[in-house]
């Protein structure tokens, strides 16, 4: 049994079927790519794993437990994190606080240590402490770690958003489109930071993209989505010339000829 | 319980209601446009009132007879009133725009506490009677008797509504005060000047203010500067029991306060173990099991805005 | 606004004096000085020819009697402004030295040392005249209030108007505890118990459910408001303080719209001045901890936080319960410093009151929060006597403030103890 299995999940927005019989089974370790034009429902799949919305029917498992309608914070302690297309860092906190903060399921603390400052919550805040400095550190980014999120250049931003996922210790990670608005250099960064996250942690990872160069250098398996329903799937190169996945991208290309 | 009590309630009803009503559209125009609740506009009623007050006994003192006063006090302190909302903008909120959300309330809720030292500083705290401008007179339909002003109030106020309605749906300025309303970002892109509008819905809203104190000064023609704080907060509630930004909401649910009010009154009058003092206790739970089921109001939308910081 | 490059040297010249005094220094001839007032201040008064000591600097004596300026002017000069600030200059050796001697020891004394220089100088303070006793332990009330307030508006970023309810629904509980055990009174009978004694040791339990009811009253609010995000919390706790207020009018064993009085003077200078301190330290630890903080991710970006496993609603739900519980611990204080409460006490204009404060001091801050609270309730003091025209003054100089700082004057300043006592040179 896989890691992440998704069967016939569906979501209708008002009248609107956003995502139609999706399946999707993630293995342990395995990168899955998915692509399709701008509203073909991707970050909606995204969503809906994740729990921001509850699928209208499917259902989600995860490690054996269904997942479908559990809270966002449930899902991702269970070791599901996501990162956003717009990066949704908090504009009034500290890049070190960012990482803290993801480490928020595993405090046990409770409330008594946080009014009281008990040695409990010294102690935890300190390892956690320690730990998100390695993550800071892994990623590049250590040297902002006292600095507010809105004042580092954009690449460094997306690490941030990373390093804070990934120190909810995911077993899986969903990307939405990690590289978007980047420049080529920049891209190029990214994908050496996504793959170095893959080996060391050793994670799955689910990616939302655009770009094909990106999901040609890191997926064994693509699904392109259109309309809410999948087009095609296979890997990367024969995902590429489905003549019904250049249909979708470039529209019907004979009457264009 | 006879049927001529049963009605005088119903006029009272509906009179209150368009006080309520008319004051909660400036609330709803203001919050459809900015998203923002001009936490002065019970203030401005009560100004407008005063301004009122000021502008008749000024014409009276002029010895001009009432039916020459009363369409000129109206005039008068409805274009003051509206310059009074104008400032109100430029000054509280327009400096504000982009500033946290709650730092506008608390600019409104600032100049509210201004105006109303003003006009304390100005007339003093005691209370001071409205001149009559229309002679009360009791009006006979078979058992049930009415006075004049009421049923004057309820025309005029719903002629207003309408007015207003056909206003926003009909006119270029209306019509942008909706796009305002839908997506304010994208408007100014499209060449309509925001800031005219938002001034023009101050001033509107401010206006109608004033026509709702004249009315109310009519009605009951004691008046202290604390009316607005009472009146104003009242209608605000109505405005939010009507859908935040939603003017048709507004006007329904200043009515609706309006029932409520008096019929919780009258209820609670009539049964021994209450006292009508209960009326805001039991309004208020109302209202607020009201919006626990219905969290956007009567006929709000459900908007995702959260104070921004 | 351009400053006279005079004036900023002279001022240059100040600062380069006296930067080099660690706190404990300021306070040190701060407490000097209260000590002097309190020995020759009146002699001194009267011979400056003032009528009594100046309560609060002479301020308000300013406004009042303008022919007075001088003296009061050199009255505060020759007790204050000259002992501080020499003390502050020749005693930063010898401070730092202490300062850096205390650090040696676990930070809880010297925490321990300042508090009670603190303390000692308010009592010194407010042992001159009555009046001052008074506005300090409402300054201490208010700064409790405000930075209850600042959790919910400020840190979690929702809109709460029902603090003025939960004060009165902490100081009408608490009043119910001290009036019906501890007092004789016409409404709830004779004392239970007769001892006043044990009563002002039970008196910080009676604030604490006093609090613990705030917090329910709470719960009904959170309950349904934080399903739903936008201003809702905004609209359903103005309507909770509307039903709070009149509820207290219509229960006539509390009084009812006349109110209730009688309430043991047991909120002392010591009492208040320490649940003060309690309450700010339990604060503070509060937003500092990562679980506090959690109140800040969920303002900034409520998905994001769900996403990195914060528990949003739990978070939101457990600082608005907090918050009201402080709102009643400081409203049952209240009620003990001015001994008489009705529900008049708790409307709109307290509301009027505690907001301003917030916003005034700074949102996501404890140190605006002290700011806020003192700088308003000192304002409106020395404001006193322009009587009326008090009211065009404090809301004229907020909406500046909100025009040119819109999150008030300290937002976002966290409150690092150990750097504001530690010593400022390190050459010891």
């Amino acid at each position: 049994m896989a890691m992440l299995e998704v069967t016939n999940m569906g979501h209708n927005f008002g009248g609107l079927r956003a995502v139609d019989e999706f399946n999707l089974s993630i293995d342990p370790g395995q990168v899955v790519g998915l692509i399709g034009p701008n509203g073909a429902g991707k970050t909606t799949i995204f969503n809906l794993i994740s729990g921001i919305y509850c699928p209208t029917d499917g259902e989600v498992t995860f490690d054996g437990q269904n997942i479908t309608g559990m809270r966002p914070n449930e899902i991702a302690s269970l070791g599901l994190a996501r990162t956003f297309q717009e990066m949704r860092l908090w504009r009034h906190m500290t890049v070190l606080d960012h990482i803290m903060m993801a480490r928020y399921s595993k405090f046990t603390y409770g409330l008594i240590g946080a009014f009281f400052g008990t040695p409990k919550r010294i102690r935890e805040e300190a390892e956690a402490k320690e730990m998100s400095y390695e993550y800071l550190k892994l990623f590049g980014v250590d040297q902002y770690a006292d600095d507010y999120v809105t004042n580092l250049p954009y690449g460094a931003q997306r690490r941030v958003e990373m390093a804070r996922a990934l120190v909810t210790e995911p077993k899986v990670l969903f990307l939405d489109e990690p590289t978007v608005g980047m420049t080529p250099e920049e891209l190029d960064d990214m994908i050496e930071v996504i793959r170095g996250v893959h080996e060391r942690f050793s994670l799955a990872i689910f990616l939302i993209e655009h770009r094909l160069k990106v999901v040609r250098e890191l997926c064994q398996q693509v699904k392109c989505l259109n309309f809410g329903q999948v087009l095609s799937e296979g890997t990367p190169e024969e995902v590429q010339d489905d003549p019904k996945v250049i249909e979708a991208y470039l529209g019907d290309t004979k009457a264009v000829v | 319980m006879n049927v001529d009590i049963l009605v005088q309630n119903i006029f009272n009803a509906l009179q209150f209601g368009s006080f309520y009503a008319i004051i909660a559209l400036g609330y709803s125009m203001v919050y459809s446009i900015l998203m923002l609740f001009n936490f002065a506009h019970g203030d401005i009623f009560m100004t407008g009132t005063y301004i009122a007050l000021g502008v008749a006994t000024v014409l009276l003192g002029w010895a001009l007879p009432t039916w020459v006063v009363l369409p000129m006090t109206i005039l008068l302190a409805m274009a003051l009133t509206s310059v009074i909302g104008m400032v109100v903008e430029r000054v509280g909120y327009r400096p504000l725009r982009d500033a946290p959300r709650a730092s506008a309330a608390i600019t409104g809720l600032m100049i509210g506490i201004m105006l109303e030292t003003g006009v304390l500083a100005l007339v003093g705290g005691q209370k001071v009677a409205f001149p009559e401008l229309i002679k009360t007179e009791t009006i006979h339909l078979g058992q049930i008797t009415l006075t004049n002003i009421k049923v004057m109030i309820v025309v005029a106020s719903l002629v207003m509504m309408a007015g207003m309605h056909q206003f926003v749906k009909r006119t270029k300025w209306g019509m942008a005060m909706r796009a305002m309303a839908y997506d304010f970002p994208v408007v100014p892109l499209m060449g309509v000047p925001i800031n005219n509008i938002a001034r023009l819905t101050f001033g509107m809203g401010s206006g109608l203010a004033a026509v709702a104190g004249i009315m109310f000064g009519l009605a009951y023609p004691i008046l202290n500067p604390y009316m607005g704080i009472v009146y104003g907060w009242k209608a605000f509630v109505a405005a939010i029991l009507g859908g935040r930004g939603s003017i048709m909401g507004a006007c329904i649910a200043g009515y609706m306060l309006g029932f409520i009010e008096v019929f919780v009154t009258m209820i609670a009058s009539s049964v021994p173990w209450m006292s009508p003092s209960w009326r805001d206790l039991i309004s208020y739970s109302i209202i607020l099991g009201i919006l626990v089921f219905r969290p956007h109001g009567l006929f709000g939308e459900s908007y995702s805005a959260k104070l921004r910081l | 606004m351009k400053v006279p490059e005079s004036i900023k040297t002279v001022f240059a010249a100040i600062r380069r004096q006296v930067t080099g005094a660690p706190l404990m220094s300021w306070l040190f001839g701060v407490l000097v000085a209260v000590a002097l007032e309190y020995v020759v201040g009146y002699p001194l008064a009267r011979a400056l020819g003032l009528p009594k000591v100046p309560a609060l600097f002479g301020l308000t004596l300013m406004l009042k009697q303008p022919l007075l300026i001088p003296s009061a002017l050199l009255y505060t000069t020759i007790i204050y402004v000259l002992p501080v600030g020499l003390i502050a200059k020749f005693s930063d050796v010898l401070g730092n030295a202490i300062a850096a001697r205390l650090l040696k020891l676990p930070f809880v004394v010297t925490v321990m040392v300042h508090l009670g220089m603190l303390y000692l100088v308010f009592h010194l303070w407010t042992g001159v005249s009555d009046y001052r006793l008074v506005t300090l332990k409402f300054m201490l009330i208010a700064i409790l209030l405000t930075l209850s307030l600042n959790l919910i508006n400020g840190y979690m970023g929702e809109f709460s108007c029902s603090h003025p309810g939960f004060m009165a629904l902490g100081a009408y509980t608490a009043s119910m505890f001290t009036i019906g055990l501890f007092t004789d009174n016409r409404l709830l009978g004779e004392a239970v118990f007769h001892s006043p004694l044990l009563g002002y040791a039970l008196f910080p339990l009676m604030l604490l459910i006093g609090g613990a009811v705030a917090s329910f009253g709470a719960l009904i609010i959170a309950i349904p408001s934080f399903k739903t995000r936008g201003d809702y919390l905004a609209i359903i706790s103005l309507a909770f303080l509307f039903i709070v207020k009149s509820l207290i009018e219509n229960l006539e064993f509390m009084g009812g719209p006349r109110g209730l009085s009688g309430q043991p003077d047991w909120a002392t200078l010591p009492m208040v001045f320490s649940i003060t301190v309690a309450g700010v330290w339990i604060m503070n630890n509060f937003v500092t901890s990562t679980m506090g903080k959690g109140l800040n991710a969920v303002r900034d970006d409520e998905s994001a936080a769900e996403a990195m496993t914060v528990d949003t609603r739990a978070v939101k739900m457990r600082c608005f319960l907090f918050g009201a519980f402080w709102a009643g611990v400081a409203g049952g204080l209240y009620a003990h410093v001015i001994r008489y409460i009705s529900p008049a006490d708790f409307g709109l204009t307290k509301l009027a009151e505690i907001l301003a404060m917030v916003y005034f001091g700074g949102l996501n801050s404890i140190w605006g929060s002290i700011v806020g609270a003192v700088g308003i309730s000192a304002l409106s003091e020395v404001l006193r006597p322009l009587q009326m025209l008090k009211w065009l003054c404090i809301p004229l100089l907020l909406i500046l403030v909100m025009i040119y700082r819109p999150r008030g004057l300290v937002s976002f300043k966290e409150f690092n103890l150990r750097k504001m006592l530690s010593p400022r040179r390190t050459k010891v």
